[in-house]
């Protein structure tokens, strides 16, 4: 292990265009992230036609550097607009923008970014520490085991949303926006209206633009004014940002909490960031003393949301590498990159190609170090948003995001889809629904359905099958816990009191 | 300022100039839609043909590879279809994939049999697969099971209708096999079938060779006229005594809308045979793993017939399993 380990060192030092590349990569990634609607998928995918003249090697520091950094990148708009700027951020919104609103957006990015970057480590090193067991890890997860993980997604979200009812509305409205589109399974268009654009159902990032950026920029709109009144743009300091690092530090346990979540989450196909980042937020905020104040400005959310978010891409290698299965659509892309320079991913790559393995993590250390320092350098000129007035952030905002809707699939379908939910999203801010619980019902909606049709088949129709599957029991189980942790505390709390 | 105006003026005269230069195709760029997104093996043929297709069509053009997601591909195709026929829109596109939709019953805004074929790039055969400690070693043995179990991509999707024309030839029908449909891709099937989820599926040779190479697959039978020339020992449904099952296959073939003009059209023809016969292009295929087979713009059009043929004859037996 140690051998390719230093061979993969000694390229990524032998030239200093593998650094040029590198800092190119973080670099776009990074603006990438920052812009609603544009992500990792179509930064790779704009990338991948200047690799054709590289090394393999060289391709992936290249794409290395834009996906170590885009998630860190997103969250900046979390946190300055309450909008992520890719799905995984979305629970960084939460705490971020709060803070933003109370004049401590320095704080929040220096956090976010620090959390980020050891997240993003301590992901890396999980990585390195499974790949041999990889394989086992991905066997593990069957038709029912992926239906029980996702339910217990779902059983999170009742548990952290406020209002139980509204969430409970929100997540079903999800559910229900998820069953739009061809049924592989049955084969089946639903509630297409015979609309070819239906057909492979809503994408989640023209839903996303439109609950979160669209929604936002009407909420301030109707407000009026800056998106802060608290002190002015001579008031921002950098050490604001460094407070936020120094808080990342303090809080360690929810960073390594975090961090362990995402990179689980990660390694699981299909489920993605959202739900990672998600569960680490409900976790730290249902396990943390004090925690009153998560939801309105606890710099504790940024941290656990942030840690697992860049965890989950070393997770999300495990699968790729190991199977050529894409934990999310950003690897589907990378997974294109790394046929085309010859790469093939599945059970022999981890053998053969050992030391092109150790150059993409290390470029994904390096881009993931880089991109945290690197925003909280531009943090002090990105503070400044919140201090514009709206006449000019609205537009802005609103342009840029329905172009990113649009460049998502080339479709003027998801500009208009992105309309609708900022219509819809408005609403839900003015009567208090949450919309995140929207958000990951619909990302989980066609994973839990197609899971539990495939293994209805599998046991032709005998349901306790579910309880003869390791896997599918201790999800089961951790789902029952997760109900159970809110009624303990109300009894624990009621015994206290009386 | 002033310079600015005359850069433009010069701009605008040369623009004219090229413009009056007819016949010359091609005069501007030509984008070749991808009916699928970036990243799959659509995707891929494309990115790596379109640097040696360009590079036959002259210096002053670039090949542009445009993905157009959606509808499993038949967004794509319709765009293509609908296309001016002028040499500047060419696809790439999916057989059976395409042809399968309307043998189904579905509407379709397009018709492959009247689209201007360019040529064929890849042909990939099926290679049938159970798992490397399984005890069925041959067709024989899988006939005598009691329980199969196909993992499958969803409805729709080529494996199924082709694991669905296996079964019927191999006699397995009558035992009721199961068809675990729903896998997103060629990759998730073979995983779920190394895991156990069912017994036997269908993947293309090249994407399932890495898993029997690495020992957690076993190969039964390859469809095609010749056996695979890296799975050597593993006969071919035809020896076996299946002839009809040589025809499964997954064929990507470059095409233009309906009524391309034939002097445009000779010299696509004519310049995707010099590309596709470019050492550097050959060797830049074997690096991405593409199963280069080419076929010539009549005989691909040829083929597009033969597909429909072929699939309308086992119509009855791609009714949805599930």
């Amino acid at each position: 292990m140690f051998e390719p380990l230093i061979t993969a060192i000694m390229f990524l030092f032998s030239d200093g265009l593998n650094f040029f590349y590198l800092i190119l990569g973080v670099s776009v990634g990074i603006l990438f992230g920052i812009i609603p609607g544009l992500g990792g998928v179509t930064a790779i995918a704009l990338l991948l036609p200047l690799t054709f003249g590289m090394s393999p090697e060289q391709a992936l520091i290249l794409m290395g550097g834009v996906m170590g950094a885009v998630s860190a990148g997103g969250a900046v708009t979390a946190i300055l607009l309450n909008t992520p700027g890719t799905a995984p951020n979305a629970a960084t919104c939460f705490d971020g923008y709060p803070l933003t609103q109370q004049g401590k957006a320095g704080l929040a990015i220096g956090a976010a970014a620090s959390a980020s970057a050891i997240g993003g480590t301590f992901g890396l090193f999980i990585l390195v520490l499974v790949l041999p067991i990889a394989k086992t890890i991905v066997l593990w997860f069957g038709p029912p085991a992926f239906f029980m993980l996702a339910l217990l997604g779902l059983t999170s979200l009742t548990v952290s949303s406020g209002n139980m009812l509204r969430g409970l509305i929100a997540g079903c409205l999800g559910l229900f926006v998820g069953f739009v589109g061809y049924d592989e399974i049955g084969g089946t268009a639903r509630y297409t209206g015979g609309s070819d654009y239906l057909w492979n159902g809503l994408s989640i990032v023209p839903v996303l633009i439109g609950l979160f950026a669209i929604a936002e920029m009407i909420s301030l709109f109707v407000k009026g004014g800056t998106i802060t009144t608290q002190g002015s743009q001579s008031s921002i300091r950098f050490s604001d940002t460094i407070q936020g690092v120094k808080a990342t530090l303090k809080n360690y346990k929810i960073v390594m909490c975090g961090s362990g979540i995402g990179a689980l989450i990660g390694a699981i196909p299909g489920v993605g960031g959202v739900v990672a980042s998600f569960m680490s937020y409900s976790f730290a905020s249902q396990i943390t003393k004090d925690n009153e104040n998560f939801g309105k400005g606890d710099i504790r959310g940024v941290i656990a949301s942030e840690s697992a978010n860049n965890a989950k891409d070393g997770g999300g290698l495990i699968p790729t590498l190991a199977f050529g299965v894409p934990g999310s659509a950003e690897m589907a892309v990378f997974l294109g990159v790394l046929i085309l320079h010859g790469l093939n991913p599945g059970p022999l790559l981890l053998i053969e190609r050992e030391y092109t393995i150790f150059v993409l993590i290390l470029t994904l250390l390096g881009a993931t170090i880089l991109s945290a320092v690197f925003i909280c350098i531009a943090a002090f000129y990105l503070v400044r948003i919140a201090y514009i007035d709206s006449s000019i952030l609205i537009p802005s905002v609103i342009s840029v995001s329905l172009v990113g809707a649009y460049a998502v699939n080339n479709t003027l379908g998801d500009v208009f889809t992105a309309a609708f939910f900022g219509l819809l999203g408005y609403l839900m801010i003015r009567f208090d629904y949450p919309r995140i619980t929207l958000i990951i019902a619909l990302v989980l909606c066609s994973l839990m359905e197609r899971n539990y049709t495939q293994s209805m088949i599998m046991f032709q129709g005998d349901w306790t099958g579910f309880f003869r599957d390791n896997t599918a029991v201790v999800l089961l189980l951790c789902s029952v816990v997760a109900l159970s942790i809110p009624a303990f505390q109300s009894i624990r709390k009621k015994k206290g009191y009386g | 300022m002033r310079q600015w105006l005359l850069a433009a003026g010069v701009m605008i005269l040369s623009a004219g100039c090229s413009e009056s230069n007819e016949g010359q195709f091609p005069r501007e760029n030509i984008s070749i839609i991808i009916p699928y997104g970036p990243g799959g093996g659509f995707d891929t043929t494309v990115r790596v043909f379109a640097p040696y297709f360009a590079a036959q069509l002259g210096d002053q053009v670039n090949v542009l590879p445009q993905n157009m997601p959606g509808t499993g591909g038949r967004r794509g195709t319709a765009s293509v279809f609908r296309a001016d026929p002028d040499g500047y829109t060419l696809g790439i596109l999916n057989m059976p994939g395409l042809v399968l939709p309307s043998i189904l019953g579905e509407t379709v805004d397009y018709d492959l049999r009247q689209m201007s074929w360019i040529g064929r790039i890849e042909s990939q055969d099926f290679v049938l697969l159970v798992q490397a400690d399984s005890d069925i070693h041959s067709i024989e043995d899988l006939q005598a099971q009691d329980r199969i179990t196909f993992v499958s991509i969803g409805y729709g999707a080529t494996v199924l209708a082709a694991i669905q024309i296996i079964a019927e030839q191999l006699g397995l029908m009558n035992r009721d096999p199961i068809f675990l449909t729903g896998y997103e891709g060629t990759t998730d099937q073979l995983v779920a079938l190394v895991r156990g989820d069912g017994n036997a599926t269908l993947s293309p040779v090249s994407t399932a060779l890495q898993y029997i190479e690495s020992g957690n697959l076993r190969p039964i039978a390859v469809t095609g006229e010749n056996r695979s020339s890296v799975l050597a020992d593993v006969p071919t449904f035809v020896e076996l005594g299946y002839p009809d099952l040589s025809q499964l296959n997954v064929q990507r073939l470059l095409a233009g809308p309906p009524g391309l003009d034939s002097a445009i059209m000779a010299l696509l023809r004519d310049a995707f045979l010099r590309a596709i016969d470019d050492p550097e292009f050959k060797s830049a295929a074997a690096t991405a793993q593409m199963d280069v087979a080419p076929l010539d713009g009549e005989l691909a059009a040829v083929e597009v017939d033969a597909n429909f043929n072929f699939y309308e004859k086992f119509k009855s037996n791609l009714a949805n399993p599930n």
